[in-house]
């Protein structure tokens, strides 16, 4: 039986040096593991953050982006609910972003300092011009979930 | 908090010493579909055997290898895994083992690293590092993603997909905390550009203006596009020996006295307050009036454990006091004009908070007390990824040697690309460099590692 080709064609872009154009075109099944619960909270409008369960560990602050182990101690890390406001550490706008990004643009990104907490997760803000130490508070975006860290944003408090 | 333990802070050391031999490059291009990864590659080393004034001839070279490094960032741009068996194949040194390293933007300084490890401790004594990277086959906004899938992909890769955004977070609380102007920051560009105009090998070479830099387009406020690297096709070729080896390939080989790495987390989000960690240079005196005014933690935003970490361990390796005394030459790792400005702190240039001095002395530029990337750097010359830190010390090994003329002023070197030798063209050759410094990068300053480069 003769072989049969598909019937794709890599498209030639040009002759010389010879060029031509793969397509690429699949997905890739990511699992967020144990981090799930960070995600599946924001669609319950909750900011989940995680604390080391060792009381002889240095470190008994929140961590968001939650870690499943310390890596202070290795010990295991408990979910809490962090507070929902905090202020602007930095942000720039960002005016030409990468092929992926599912946001508008020009798209203020910002670092959030949230107190007890000892981390400054990475946002943007939703609504109003970014200053350094500005007051804001949490946003989620339940209504048509991008399931990424997207769901999260901030507002001016 | 990283408290460190007796075990962590521990000085490296050689066993035996390190040499550098030769290097050779290709030049560099946005996009280079004449040649395929393996020709770039096969034209790097072919200059480092055949144009480095060596002993003994390209074949006794090939005769001479027993162990090859390979560095390429991103399969995902080559689109080729296990790339390096195919160079390692086309450079005909199979069956000599052989390894790929990868470690982001500083890919090529840890590939030194790794070669210098295996000559260092007798487990081979030839060893070229051959390093590359083919960013055209995507467009500009595909490849920023692909870089950006090299931030952490579950919380932050989706916030921009863009690591100039990521580094103007940075820039925006590193001048917020500092205090220091965009012009100074497009003093760095305005170099670097500048200095790459006298190089055949560079993508971005150009005459700017302080203006003409705070004019351009921003990707990212502050950073305009002049202020961000290039993305580069193109390779590098570094050849290491022991000193017997050494010696029997060439009469000028430069000795590695040092080479170490640092880290720090991916996240630029995720580090937290901790002591500074000391140069031989600073003391806590240093420091007491540090944490003042709008600074609270280190090292925070605005500055790079890793490339603290990398300096500290390279300069006791070395024995490096002061590095703007001790250093006649410094290629650092430009990705961005912030992250040079914060790089001068971390390796102790100045101490933390006061990095605009370094450029605004006027100590950076070639007639200053450190000239720093003469090459271009990678806002005017280059930055194929996996390429980028052997490149640097190509460039510092023929400075070193006395050699870059020979590399840089030839009008049949830059006829060789396609290029005419501009009519204003100077020589960019550091008399006398004794010792030099190079820096290689990656992430937000997750791997950092320093060399130091000595005449023997």
């Amino acid at each position: 039986m003769a072989i049969e080709l598909n019937g794709t064609t890599a498209e030639i872009l040009g002759e010389d040096p010879l060029v031509i154009k793969n397509r690429k075109d699949w997905y890739h099944i990511h699992s967020y593991g144990g981090w799930g619960k960070f995600f599946q909270g924001l669609l319950e409008k909750k900011l989940l953050a995680t604390r080391c369960t060792n009381s002889a560990c240095g470190e008994n602050r929140l961590w968001l982006p939650p870690r499943c182990e310390c890596p202070d101690c290795w010990h295991e890390m408990a979910w809490v609910e962090a507070p929902t406001v905090g202020t602007i550490f930095t942000h720039s706008v960002v005016l030409y972003p990468g092929a992926p990004f599912r946001a508008s643009t020009p798209c203020p990104l910002i670092s959030v300092e949230i107190e007890g907490v000892c981390t400054k997760l990475m946002s943007y803000l939703k609504e109003g011009k970014p200053e350094m130490g500005m007051p804001i508070k949490a946003v989620f975006n339940t209504e048509k979930p991008t399931n990424t860290i997207l769901d999260l944003a901030w507002v001016p408090a | 908090m990283i408290k460190f333990g007796p075990g962590n802070l521990r000085i490296p050391k050689f066993e035996k010493p390190v040499y550098v031999v030769a290097g050779g490059l290709t030049d560099f291009r946005k996009k280079y579909p004449e040649k395929n990864s393996s020709e770039l590659c096969t034209e790097a080393l072919r200059m480092a055997v055949e144009e480095n004034d060596l002993k003994v001839d390209p074949e006794y070279v090939r005769r001479r290898v027993n162990w090859c490094v390979y560095s390429q960032f991103a399969d995902h741009f080559g689109d080729q895994l296990l790339a390096a068996a195919k160079i390692h194949d086309y450079l005909g040194f199979d069956p000599l083992g052989n390894i790929e390293v990868k470690t982001g933007g500083a890919t090529g300084g840890s590939a030194v690293l790794a070669a210098a490890q295996a000559v260092a401790s007798g487990y081979a004594d030839c060893v070229p590092v051959v390093g590359w990277e083919r960013m055209d086959e995507v467009s500009t906004k595909v490849g920023n993603s692909y870089i950006a899938s090299a931030a952490c992909k579950d919380f932050e890769s989706e916030l921009g997909w863009m690591y100039a955004a990521y580094y103007a977070l940075m820039a925006q609380r590193y001048q917020y905390e500092n205090n220091v102007p965009q012009e100074t920051l497009a003093k760095i560009a305005c170099k670097n550009h500048e200095y790459a105009r006298h190089s055949p090998y560079s993508q971005n070479p150009g005459k700017y203006s302080v203006q003409d830099i705070l004019d351009n387009d921003v990707v990212s406020d502050p950073l305009s596009f002049l202020e961000c690297c290039v993305m580069s096709v193109g390779a590098a070729v570094l050849i290491l020996a022991d000193e017997k080896t050494a010696y029997e390939l060439t009469d000028h080989p430069m000795k590695l006295s040092a080479i170490c790495g640092g880290t720090h987390t991916l996240r630029t989000a995720d580090r937290r307050h901790m002591p500074i960690l000391l140069l031989p240079n600073e003391t806590e005196e240093t420091y007491k009036d540090y944490f003042t005014g709008r600074r609270h933690e280190w090292p925070g935003f605005s500055s790079f454990l890793a490339s603290r970490m990398a300096a500290y361990l390279a300069y006791n390796m070395a024995g490096i006091k002061d590095p703007v005394e001790d250093f006649d030459l410094l290629e650092t790792h430009d990705a961005f004009t912030i992250s040079d400005i914060q790089t001068y702190e971390d390796i102790g240039l100045r101490p933390y908070g006061r990095g605009r001095e370094f450029i605004e002395s006027g100590d950076a530029f070639m007639e200053g007390r450190l000239p720093t990337n003469p090459s271009g750097g990678l806002i005017g010359s280059m930055h194929a990824v996996g390429a980028t830190g052997i490149f640097q010390l190509v460039e510092v090994l023929w400075q070193m040697q006395g050699n870059w003329d020979k590399f840089h002023a030839d009008p049949e070197r830059w006829s060789r690309y396609g290029k005419k030798k501009p009519d204003d063209f100077r020589s960019l050759q550091v008399p006398g460099v004794k010792r030099a410094c190079a820096i290689s990068h990656a992430g937000t300053g997750s791997h950092v590692t320093c060399a130091i480069m000595e005449k023997p």
